[in-house]
């Protein structure tokens, strides 16, 4: 089944003076439990494909699919509402909130989803065990390396119980370690949940561990590589 | 979570926080101080002019008022005060007879107005007695004795035993010169009553001025004032009216003296006016620390919408941290500000050095400091209201952002 389908999704800037086309007729489908790395050089438009299939942008032209509905037809609040249910967020920089602790930082989407205080303590239980930070749950962002930062980020984009992940460059900051960590943990998480992970990444230790690698150039795919 | 985070936001910049909310606490005190300086000066404006002047209700002859003429005298007045004093929300009562003239010394002349009065009763009304700076109040030991003020002693160049001249009209408008000789000297704070009013033995002035061309008319029969001092402020409305006849013009301190009513009106706006300007200036400061902090943190709020916090909560998010500004602020603020006009208020304010200014306008040189209640809730309601307008813009700004450009920001 598509978790994710996109029909000539295209993406202008500029489009009254000088059109700079992120996206070009973007056709791709991506199925529940996929492992897929988005790859190409700078200004291919990953990172623009990532955020219109997300709900954070709106293509200029084409439909985006999720679960079977089309989200370029949702208002602003109702792409909030559909991000907050739907789909989960790692960013490149960690983007944690500052003043809440790991756990806080964990709970915070589900706090937004109403969810019971026995639920959320559970399902943070379960997620920082995951990530090997069941240690570290009082502990504010600045007291976290960039890893451990990151594998907060990665278990608060899976405490909503989400569609799929999406993970704009996630290892662009880290080290060999914790790139091998981090990754370890969304194979594992992908293999046991079924959870499906579309990265964007330049990091090649990201795109062999990818079962499927679509490589973008100038905002068109030109190849897209199954490794099952 | 959204208290919490908005309350934990607050403090991520520890010394711009406490920076702003001294900011805000000073204003409050200062609110606070402003109104307990401008109400003090106020009440003690209103309350000199009531026990020096006025009185709280003051009773003449319809036509007196007009041209102060001494022939617009009350019908049989120490009878009537007599009745007046029975009724227990009364607390003292004085007959008083009252004439124009000229007081003239060796050294020089003036205009005035002179007080016949009970020296018993009027202590009582207007505590004359105790303001009395040098000699001796009125005591009937010889005949025309004169009180008169300090200031009028320096202008007339004259002491204690010192003859005075009185040229007064009489009941037929004949001039009637009388010499005094003055036993006291009296200071009452208030510069310009001191420096225009004498006071004589009502029984004294009577004399002089009741006899006419068709023989003396009973001297103990004229009056032309009587003044009368309440328990209470709250009982003026109903013995004014149970005071009421045909050919008696009754008249409260605010009718009497419309001055006072002005300023006992603007007790209730002072502290509106400071707070106003105070809170104005404030909300700049507000405005600008919270816009400073949402533009530090765009992309933070950009993720966080990102992530599904839906616009609503960013708002809400944004005007808590600056409603929490204010509610540490305004008790810090309302304790200090408290403090300095409990203790303003039972030490005063000494402002000697202006003295001579402040007598000028009926003024005491130490000004009690007072607030009235009201400004105590008036204040949260200022402060919640300033924070509240100041945290729109900056909130407004937030829920702005677009959450795919502000997650790209720097």
């Amino acid at each position: 089944m598509d978790v994710i389908k996109t029909q000539g999704v295209t993406k202008v800037y500029n489009p009254d003076k000088i059109p700079v086309y992120a996206l070009n007729g973007v056709d791709i489908n991506i199925e529940q439990g996929e492992f897929t790395a988005i790859v190409g050089p700078s200004g291919s438009g990953k990172t623009t494909l990532l955020n219109i299939i997300g709900g954070l942008d709106r293509p200029s032209d084409g439909e985006v699919f999720v679960g079977g509905q089309d989200i370029s037809q949702l208002s602003d609040n109702q792409l909030i509402d559909f991000r907050k249910e739907y789909i989960g967020f790692v960013f490149q920089a960690y983007n944690l909130i500052p003043v809440l602790t790991a756990k806080e930082n964990v709970e915070f989407v589900m706090l937004l989803q109403k969810r019971s205080k026995e639920e959320r303590d559970q399902r943070v239980k379960e997620l920082m065990d995951s990530v090997g930070l069941s240690d570290k749950l009082d502990s504010r962002p600045a007291q976290l390396s960039g890893g451990q930062q990151q594998r907060v980020a990665v278990a608060r984009a899976l405490a909503p119980k989400p569609t799929f992940i999406l993970a704009d460059e996630p290892t662009a900051n880290l080290d060999s370690k914790s790139t091998e960590n981090l990754l370890d943990i969304m194979a594992r998480l992908n293999k046991e949940e079924n959870m499906t992970f579309v990265f964007s990444t330049h990091d090649q230790r990201v795109i062999d561990r990818a079962r499927r690698v679509v490589t973008l150039v100038d905002g068109k795919i030109s190849h897209d590589e199954r490794r099952d | 979570m959204i208290p919490i985070l908005a309350w934990r936001n607050l403090w991520r910049n520890p010394t711009r926080t406490l920076v702003l909310i001294g900011a805000i606490a000073l204003g409050v005190w200062a609110g606070l101080f402003m109104t307990g300086f401008a109400t003090g000066m106020i009440k003690s404006y209103i309350s000199n002019a009531i026990d020096q002047i006025v009185s709280h209700i003051q009773v003449h002859h319809p036509n007196f008022s007009e041209d102060q003429d001494v022939k617009f005298r009350l019908d049989q007045p120490d009878q009537h005060a007599a009745k007046i004093a029975e009724k227990e929300e009364v607390k003292a009562v004085v007959v008083r007879t009252l004439a124009t003239g000229m007081i003239s010394s060796a050294k020089g002349a003036r205009g005035i107005r002179v007080k016949g009065i009970s020296p018993a009763e009027e202590s009582k009304v207007t505590g004359l007695d105790q303001k009395i700076v040098e000699g001796e109040y009125l005591a009937g030991k010889r005949k025309n004795e004169i009180l008169i003020s300090r200031a009028l002693a320096e202008k007339l160049k004259v002491k204690i035993r010192s003859k005075l001249v009185l040229n007064m009209q009489d009941l037929e408008g004949e001039i009637t010169p009388a010499a005094f000789r003055v036993v006291g000297i009296f200071h009452t704070g208030n510069k310009p009553f001191d420096e225009g009013h004498v006071f004589v033995q009502r029984k004294d002035l009577n004399r002089l001025l009741t006899l006419t061309s068709e023989g003396r008319i009973d001297p103990t029969t004229l009056g032309h004032e009587i003044a009368l001092l309440l328990h209470d402020t709250k009982n003026i409305p109903a013995i004014q009216s149970a005071m009421a006849q045909p050919d008696w013009k009754v008249e409260n301190y605010k009718e009497i003296s419309p001055d006072l009513e002005l300023y006992e009106s603007q007790m209730g706006f002072v502290s509106t006016i400071y707070l106003s300007i105070i809170m104005l200036a404030l909300t700049f400061g507000i405005i600008n620390t919270m816009l400073m902090a949402v533009l530090e943190r765009i992309r933070e709020l950009g993720m966080l919408m990102g992530i599904g916090m839906n616009k609503l909560k960013v708002f809400l998010m944004i005007m808590l941290e600056a409603i929490f500004l204010g509610a540490v602020a305004a008790p810090i603020g309302l304790a200090l500000g408290s403090l300095t006009i409990y203790f303003l208020g039972q030490s005063g304010l000494d402002l000697s050095m202006y003295s001579d200014s402040l007598e000028m306008y009926g003024m005491s040189p130490v000004v009690y400091f007072d607030v009235p209640s009201k400004v105590y809730w008036q204040i949260p309601v200022f402060v919640a209201c300033t924070a509240i307008l100041a945290a729109l813009y900056p909130a407004y700004k937030a829920i702005k952002l677009k959450p795919v450009e502000a997650i790209r920001k720097i």
